[in-house]
């Protein structure tokens, strides 16, 4: 180890350091109690200072050509930029929207917060590993601190049922991981991903490979491993909840994105084939689920696999083009779905989370800002302009054509449609007058910050999408 | 070599260390205990068996070989029945690694294996399913309290144990056992790692079980912890397993810190033995000066003190280790 | 047929043997005595591949500590003890077909694998060549690791501790 290697993964380090400092300083103003006492924003702009030092220090590295370390494992270039980009801003959004609640429900703030950077610094890994050995362990970094963060609200029998849910089927979608990784090794001779494209091409390498897809899917919630998403999200404390929604993303893309568009070209025709059969039924399967749902969790819950689905259509086409649309639809979804859940929130029904559609309503009376910017998410969601929804499918759908996958991008196009029926029910709830009972609004100017971040980020996203444009087109120029 | 001749050997060597334990290791570690027992509360111990009550041992074990093997009602009988072969039998691979003396031909070890003092590590953290199931298996709460105690106690006496193993291993450069005695040609790690040495001792004395740390079969409180339910021979098996782990601790810590076989004058297997019975009479010497601990003083005990000591034992070690190679 | 194939199927039958009973056994403090043996064949069989720093490992950690720590968890769960739990529910026969269809997939993969022949002598897996490669080339996985195990240790308290 070298301090270049040091240096490489400052960021990283960044956020570990702010994870052991946020867990002392509540251990300090805790003492020999039992229960956390340490409720004020201590810990939140400990995680706060973390996440922008991390910023800070990815933002001084020049962006030039990629750079490997720690004897090839680690390797910072464009993708692991754009990956950190947008683990970090998931993680900082996640920090300035949960305050309130956490307070409201006596969520032990230390924890929460070191679980948080610590899951994120896991998902920034995955972005960054060019080795199957350490795809692995930012796997499970990544899954950790998710799995407790579903269990924080240790009062609630439906937070412990999220938890151990996710924990016991997290833990078989990991096992299928690492008998994949074995499997590939075994094939190949090698976990280095970049020497995997020389691997001769033998059944066994196959089925690892397929393995690998069962791990990677079922973080990122894709047919048929989804099954998990909908309890665990609506059994999880709503903070967990969003935060876990985008940064299980980001790390099982980062880490598909890693695999099979970078590491297997050479097998293109066999992944591309199965990865465009998981994206359809994906897409299928999440947005006619989610036209059923009364619960807003349950509901973002679906649309968190069909977007999953949508995200698959990059990695499936592959090259460039599909690349930097999943690099690009990644930003885009931590914003628009985070400033969902930042929304849902600020509300609160008789002590408990208002996770009901029927909750919002008239919500444009009492917060308006709220009832806009959850409108502008919705819309983002839906893939309407001018939103940067709209401009993240329109890239994923152009890189499907240019592989020419046409059936792909029809069953998505067709598919968003049909989502937006669901997500605009969302929006004229919430802009609909008329009043909730015994649903009030909580507000909290560290969370409007936040808020209005993440409506930024759409807005911006959407209409003026060049300068990010550029950013992920530069990233994938490595690939061919 | 072919394949049957070294099953034919790990046999042979099978049989000839399990009687070396039964006899040696149990039978005359009975006896002494009680002896020095005896000595220590100025009584004389057993005297009618035998010369001096040399037999007494041999005497009680043929009593036992033809008492009944009771099984409480109810008691789990496959678990109850396993759990009497599992401890001796944790207890008896212990003694793969150590090496007992040298000869023209080489070290008298059954197999000097390249990772011997983890392996002795392993072995001995076995027991604890063999005590777990006999305590489950009885049927009975006092031995369930003695089982869950016995867990409780050799999980966190473990961690400073393997700790101290490292740290003479960090010296010797090695995980094989008989060079880490090969090492000791100039100076005993005694010498050199004092605090290993005494945590190795208090660790290895919780891991089997005696006095001061005997909560996992405190007679005054469990009747006899784990194996109250056990008569008979199996009984005596328990016996066997117990002293077997004892003496092998003891001969671990003569290995690790005392320079193993190494010695002026004497042939190399007698200075093992004298070695040996040393530590094993400090054991005893032990047990019958000190009173028991609590439950909570004792795990406080090896979290709060042993660990963090072992703990800054090994780091030094390490940075001494380091400063010297560099 | 040789010693070390005869010694191969010897641990594989009892690996396999006690894994049926891990699963099967409608007594959990069974099923997780049976996990015993289960890890000591898998020992075995790195042992018959030279692995001997593993299989010691093995032994340490799954059979010593991991089979204790379900023991303790069982026993020290109220009710825990005795329980005769039922092991299959309505969906037995589907998960039985997947299982029964990926032993098969891995098994036809297996077999229609070339295995390739690497020519040499097998590098020597001493606890120092491990322990160099821990603190060389794979440094920031073994750090890690102990991040994830930090993370172990906070949820586990957070979930378990002591109410007010």
């Amino acid at each position: 180890m070298t301090w270049a290697d040091l240096s490489l993964i400052a960021p990283e380090l960044a956020l570990a350091a702010a994870a052991c400092a946020a867990l002392l300083q509540d251990a300090w103003a805790t003492g020999p109690a039992l229960e956390s006492r340490s409720r004020g924003p201590a810990a939140a702009w400990i995680a706060l200072g973390g996440v922008c030092a991390a910023l800070l220090l990815l933002g001084v590295r020049p962006a030039g050509a990629a750079q490997v370390g720690f004897a090839g494992m680690y390797v910072r270039d464009g993708i692991t930029r754009v990956v950190d980009l947008a683990a970090l801003a998931a993680a900082g959004l996640g920090v300035m929207l949960s305050p309130p609640y956490l307070e409201r429900f006596r969520l032990p703030a230390g924890e929460y917060h070191a679980l948080l950077l610590l899951s994120t610094a896991g998902a920034m890994l995955m972005g960054a590993s060019r080795n199957l050995v350490l795809l692995f362990l930012g796997l499970e970094m990544l899954s950790f601190p998710l799995y407790v963060l579903a269990a924080l609200a240790r009062r609630s029998r439906r937070s412990q049922e999220a938890g151990l849910k996710y924990l016991l089927l997290g833990a078989f979608a990991t096992a299928f991981f690492v008998y994949g990784v074995a499997l590939v090794y075994g094939a190949s001779g090698t976990a280095d991903l970049s020497r995997l494209g020389r691997a001769p091409d033998v059944p066994l390498l196959h089925a690892g490979v397929a393995f690998l897809v069962i791990g990677l899917g079922f973080e990122a919630a894709l047919v048929p491993f989804h099954a998990w998403a909908p309890d665990v999200y609506e059994g999880a404390p709503m903070p967990a909840t969003a935060f876990m929604s985008v940064i299980a993303k980001v790390g099982a893309f980062a880490g598909l994105l890693r695999l099979f568009p970078q590491a297997l070209p050479q097998l293109a025709p066999a992944w591309g084939q199965m990865l465009a059969a998981i994206a359809v039924a994906t897409m299928i399967l999440g947005n006619l689920a989610a036209l059923a749902q009364s619960n807003v969790k349950r509901l973002l819950a679906y649309s968190g696999v069909a977007h999953a689905g949508y995200i698959l259509i990059g990695i499936a086409s592959g090259g460039p083009a599909g690349s930097s649309a999943v690099l690009y639809y990644l930003l885009v979804y931590v914003a628009m779905n985070l400033g969902a859940f930042g929304v849902l929130l600020l509300l609160e029904r008789r002590g408990e989370e208002a996770d009901r559609v029927e909750d919002l309503a008239g919500l444009l009376g009492r917060a308006p800002w709220a009832a806009v910017v959850l409108a502008a998410c919705m819309v983002s969601l839906a893939g309407l302009p001018p939103t940067a929804g709209f401009i993240a499918k329109l890239y994923l759908f152009r890189a499907a054509l240019q592989d020419h996958r046409v059936a792909l991008a029809l069953v998505g196009a067709l598919t968003s449609v049909v989502s937006v029926y669901y997500y605009l029910r969302v929006a004229s709830v919430a802009l609909s007058a008329g009043a909730a009972d015994a649903v009030a609004v909580r507000h909290s100017r560290f969370a409007g910050v936040g808020l209005a971040l993440a409506a930024a980020g759409v807005l911006w996203l959407g209409i003026v999408p060049g300068a990010i444009t550029a950013l992920v087109q530069q990233a994938v120029q490595a690939l061919r | 070599m072919p394949w049957w001749l070294e099953l034919i050997r790990a046999i042979v060597g099978t049989i000839i260390l399990f009687t070396g334990v039964a006899v040696v290791a149990a039978m005359f570690g009975v006896l002494l205990e009680r002896k020095i027992s005896g000595w220590m509360q100025s009584r004389l111990g057993p005297k009618h068996v035998g010369p001096q009550g040399l037999l007494q041992t041999l005497a009680d074990t043929l009593k036992l070989l033809q008492k009944e093997n009771i099984v409480p009602h109810r008691a789990d009988r496959a678990i109850f029945a396993t759990a009497v072969i599992v401890v001796p039998l944790a207890a008896l691979l212990d003694y793969v690694v150590i090496p007992f003396g040298t000869t023209r031909w080489g070290p008298l070890i059954f197999r000097d294996l390249n990772v011997g003092v983890v392996y002795f590590a392993a072995t001995s953290s076995l027991v604890v399913v063999g005590i777990l199931m006999a305590g489950w298996g009885s049927n009975n709460k006092y031995a369930l309290l003695g089982g869950l105690r016995s867990a409780a106690q050799m999980v966190s006496y473990e961690i400073p144990m393997g700790l101290s193993l490292i740290t003479v291993a960090l010296m010797a450069g090695s995980l094989s056992t008989v060079t880490i005695v090969n090492a000791q040609a100039g100076l005993w790690y005694i010498v050199a790692q004092p605090v290993a040495f005494l945590v190795f001792l208090t660790a290895a004395t919780a891991e089997v079980n005696r006095v001061p740390f005997d909560l996992v079969e405190a007679e005054s409180e469990l009747v006899a912890g784990y194996f109250s339910e056990y008569s008979g021979m199996r009984f005596a098996l328990f016996q066997l397993g117990e002293y077997g782990e004892m003496f092998a601790m003891a001969g671990m810590a003569v290995t690790l810190f005392l320079g193993g076989w190494r010695g002026p004058v004497l042939p190399p297997v007698l200075w093992f033995v004298i070695k040996l019975y040393a530590l094993i009479f400090v054991f005893m010497w032990v047990r019958w000066t000190y009173p028991r601990f609590r439950i909570d003083q004792l795990l406080n005990f090896s979290w709060k003190v042993l660990i963090p000591v072992s703990l800054l034992n090994l780091v030094a070690t390490a940075f001494v280790v380091m400063v010297m190679h560099r | 047929m040789s010693g070390e194939a005869i010694a191969f199927y010897v641990l594989a039958a009892v690996t396999l043997g006690s894994g049926v009973v891990v699963v099967t056994s409608p007594n959990v403090v069974h099923s997780a005595v049976a996990l015993v043996p289960t890890f000591l064949g898998v020992t075995g069989i790195y042992v018959l591949l030279s692995a001997e720093f593993v299989a010691v490992i093995q032994v340490l950690i799954y059979a010593g500590a991991i089979t204790v720590l379900i023991l303790f968890v069982i026993m020290l769960t109220e009710g825990g003890t005795g329980i005769r739990a039922r092991q299959r529910n309505e969906q037995g026969a589907i998960g039985a077909a997947v299982a029964a269809a990926m032993a098969g997939l891995l098994i036809a993969v297996a077999v229609r694998t070339p295995w390739a022949r690497l020519p040499g002598t097998l590098p020597t897996y001493t606890p120092g060549a491990i322990g160099q490669s821990f603190l060389g080339p794979n440094l920031l996985v073994f750090e890690g690791t102990s991040v994830v195990l930090l993370v172990s240790l906070v949820g586990a308290i957070v979930i378990a501790r002591k109410e007010e």
